[in-house]
């Protein structure tokens, strides 16, 4: 691997690894903040199954991204993913409910306008009208859930010192499938802008296990995601557990397993053809924000409870960055992309 | 041809099964446990008020006024039992202070039948036959409280929908019983015994009448429990 690769991929690793900070806490924030599960056991399984996610099932999210724009010089892949990184602070500093996808998404179109390529606007609805489906989807079937939760508590009558025990298996699992289902959709936001032009080749570990070139890319971006889950994500995950969103651990599987359910239901290459095989509709393979899918998942929980809970500031603040993040991110990525090219006389772009 | 059959898959989920419950399984049993102690408290309390208003400090009654002491020491332990076993294997961590709380109020209605019985023992007040029955029907009235208050926290740990019917019964019975005592109280006072006794009988009013209030306070914080144990 020669090393100008690398330094091209530092900016798609820094973007993996601050995913890996801030959306492992959607997996695992409300178990260890509520010290259900340890964060050494948080840190593991979601390292572990975000990479498996990644490398096996990260490839139909990518191909969707490679449609809206396939970036074919490692520099014009470099300052897209550093675009999206730079404008996810700018939000973060707003305080704005940042979306990853939305920044990556808004730093190829940027790439596009800049190479002077088309934009297959298709496509790009198709991408948005999921960032505005995803939030509702997961509120829909966090709603069913709880209300099936909430039957089975009081039917079974389960001693509560049970009832924990089964919770905490509960929120392992979830999480496991959580980590699986972001590592699946997400790896495309950190790696997917690097796809069309990595020199990543095939590589055979033995017992018959051969990683693509694209998915060695993914287990390289897994890693890196995993990284900031180790480093960086502690703080996040006791952050989320008792302030922002005060949550019973029953409520925190709920929350998970929705949101998990929609990372799923928009990565997954199997039960899209199962569905398509069936005639039935099925959805775009597209990389949604973990964050709102959380988001809309509590609500929809709140709304079931009967409660005022439509935070009706925070629905307006998500409906701002589906606008504001993709452009920003389109923005400081044509201005960032011209200065490589003529200031640093990289190549961008291959005509 | 015999067949010999081993359940090895099943058995090794029965292991499985048996080691993620094991723990949690003896703590249940341990609160099971200290509710049926509060429970044998309230029968035994009733017993033997009865047994001194018949008998005086007699055998009988300090028999049972040992009794209700074991049950309050067994229950102590179970109490210390409970409280550690929480701590130390970091169950219900959301829940935790509050499960604390009510074993701990539920221990307070325990030591009150213990303290109530033990006054008996040491005071021996002398009581007309004419408050007999009103004194063993305050006595009834606070032991039914105390057993609704059981079965309602009982309830909290298995079945939730229960606790606000147990609850509802609390509030009824513990209302009941500050009319009887404020009825008993009445009458002594009213009567021709000298002050001194009146006093005494008074204050004996005050503490049997004093279990249904630890009660009613006991409900009121459980059902806010619920409300935060429900999901």
């Amino acid at each position: 691997m020669d090393l100008s690769f690398l330094l091209f991929l530092s900016s798609g690793l820094f973007l993996g690894w601050s995913l890996g900070a801030s959306d492992a806490s959607n997996i695992f924030g409300t178990a260890v903040g509520t010290k259900m599960v340890k964060f050494r056991t948080a840190a593991v399984i979601s390292s572990v199954f975000i990479i498996i996610g990644a490398v096996y099932a990260g490839s139909g999210t990518s191909q969707t991204l490679g449609h809206l724009g396939s970036i074919n010089t490692l520099p014009g892949a470099f300052m897209s993913a550093l675009a999206a990184a730079l404008t996810i602070y700018w939000m973060v500093e707003l305080s704005m409910p940042i979306s990853t996808s939305q920044a990556i998404v808004g730093a190829i179109v940027g790439w596009n306008f800049f190479a002077g390529k088309p934009t297959d606007v298709s496509i790009l609805s198709q991408i948005v009208s999921t960032w505005v489906v995803c939030p509702i989807l997961s509120g829909l079937i966090a709603v069913f859930l709880y209300w099936l939760v909430r039957v089975i508590i009081r039917k079974s009558h389960t001693h509560l010192l049970r009832q924990d025990t089964y919770t905490r298996v509960g929120l392992i699992v979830a999480g496991a499938f959580g980590a699986y289902a972001l590592g699946a959709n997400n790896i495309a936001n950190v790696m997917g802008v690097f796809v069309a032009s990595s020199p990543l080749q095939s590589v055979s570990f033995g017992f018959g296990i051969t990683l693509s070139g694209t998915q060695v890319l993914f287990l390289i971006g897994g890693i890196a995601i995993s990284v900031g889950v180790a480093t960086y994500s502690r703080k996040v995950m006791n952050t989320i557990g008792n302030s922002i969103m005060k949550m019973s651990p029953l409520m925190a599987w709920v929350v998970v397993v929705s949101q998990a359910l929609v990372l799923f239901l928009f990565a997954s290459q199997n039960l899209k053809h199962f569905l398509i095989s069936y005639g039935l509709p099925s959805l775009p393979l597209v990389p949604v924000s973990s964050s709102q899918a959380v988001i809309g998942a509590v609500m929809g929980i709140g709304l079931a409870r009967g409660g005022k809970s439509l935070h009706w500031d925070l629905i307006g603040k998500i409906s701002i960055s589906w606008v504001t993040t993709p452009i920003i991110a389109a923005g400081v990525c044509y201005i960032s992309l011209f200065f490589l090219q003529n200031v640093f006389g990289q190549v961008v772009f291959l005509p | 041809m015999r067949l010999k059959f081993k359940p090895f898959e099943s058995n090794k989920m029965f292991h499985l099964n048996l080691s993620l419950f094991s723990k949690t399984k003896s703590l249940e049993n341990k609160i099971d446990l200290f509710h049926d102690k509060l429970l044998d408290a309230a029968m035994t309390f009733k017993k033997a008020v009865r047994v001194f208003l018949d008998e005086g400090r007699s055998e009988n009654y300090k028999k049972l006024s040992k009794q209700v002491k074991q049950i309050e020491h067994d229950a102590d332990n179970l109490r210390r039992d409970i409280e550690n076993n929480l701590y130390t294997q970091n169950l219900i961590p959301d829940l935790r202070a509050d499960v604390l709380h009510l074993v701990e109020n539920l221990d307070k209605v325990i030591n009150k039948f213990d303290e109530v019985t033990y006054m008996f023992y040491i005071e021996k007040p002398e009581i007309d036959q004419n408050y007999h029955i009103r004194i063993n029907e305050l006595c009834d009235l606070s032991a039914e409280c105390a057993e609704n208050m059981a079965k309602a926290s009982r309830a909290f740990f298995r079945d939730l929908s229960s606790v606000r019917d147990y609850s509802q019964k609390v509030y009824f019975i513990e209302h009941e019983s500050d009319l009887s005592a404020d009825n008993l109280r009445k009458a002594i006072f009213d009567s021709e015994l000298p002050l001194a006794n009146k006093l005494q009988l008074s204050n004996f009013i005050n503490e049997i009448a004093n279990i249904g209030d630890i009660a009613e306070d006991f409900i009121d914080e459980l059902l806010i429990f619920t409300i935060k144990r429900d999901i």
